[in-house]
């Protein structure tokens, strides 16, 4: 947990909102302005590998952002120390899980 | 000035001026975003694989799941926002701070009930 903690974790959680804020506003900027898009133009652009790697790059800081912020959220609030193991295990396996799942979905539908 | 301080955490009677109100909105926000984060997933995976991927009726209790959930993103982006500002100090005045996090709430709110009457 110590990869994770203290200031390392202010900077990374700091950083990581900034790179969400980038493509929210990216998308945001492209619903706007950009021809009227749907589903199936999302999934052209999203089969492109460099658009795989954004949406990569995107889910990284979201879980990363997840993480740090949960585990502030914990900190706060689950005072006895086995309980806050487990409830920080479960966190941190669930966000694995659920990252792999986004790596694989991004992953496999570039190729 | 120490006499003065409560004994009792009183939720009736502590202070909560409207800058705190958006601060634990973000961290509540950020709570049922991460704990919905399966749905999103989810619906990013619909959104690529299946055809026709959210072709479904909203009923009444959707409408409500849909309302919380865009509010919850917006609430934390404008928060979030305005959390980022304050960390290089801008808006860091009471009246600029106040007036910000009066937009947050709104703003997050406005999203929120956009979402129930766009689709």
């Amino acid at each position: 947990m110590r990869l994770l903690s203290g200031q390392r974790a202010f900077v990374l959680q700091r950083l990581s909102a900034l790179v969400l804020l980038a493509g929210v506003a990216a998308a945001t900027l492209r619903l706007a302005f950009g021809a009227p898009a749907g589903l199936a133009e999302f999934r052209a652009w999203a089969a492109q590998p460099l658009a795989a790697a954004v949406l990569l790059l995107l889910a990284g800081a979201l879980f990363l952002h997840a993480w740090v912020g949960v585990r502030d959220v914990v900190l706060d609030y689950v005072h006895p120390l086995p309980l806050r193991t487990a409830v920080l295990l479960l966190v941190a396996g669930a966000l694995v899980l659920l990252g792999g799942w986004t790596a694989v979905i991004v992953v496999t539908h570039a190729l | 000035m120490s006499s003065e301080r409560p004994l009792f955490l009183n939720f009736a009677r502590l202070r909560f001026p409207v800058g705190a109100v958006a601060s634990i909105g973000h961290r509540i926000s950020g709570v049922l975003l991460f704990l919905t984060l399966p749905f999103w997933v989810w619906a990013l995976e619909r959104s690529l694989r299946s055809e026709r991927p959210f072709d479904w009726h909203i009923g009444p209790l959707a409408r409500v799941a849909l309302f919380l959930l865009a509010w919850a993103a917006a609430h934390h982006l404008f928060a979030g926002i305005r959390h980022l500002l304050s960390d290089v100090d801008i808006g860091s005045s009471l009246r600029a701070s106040r007036a910000s996090a009066w937009a947050a709430l709104i703003g997050a709110l406005a999203v929120g009930l956009a979402a129930l009457v766009l689709p």
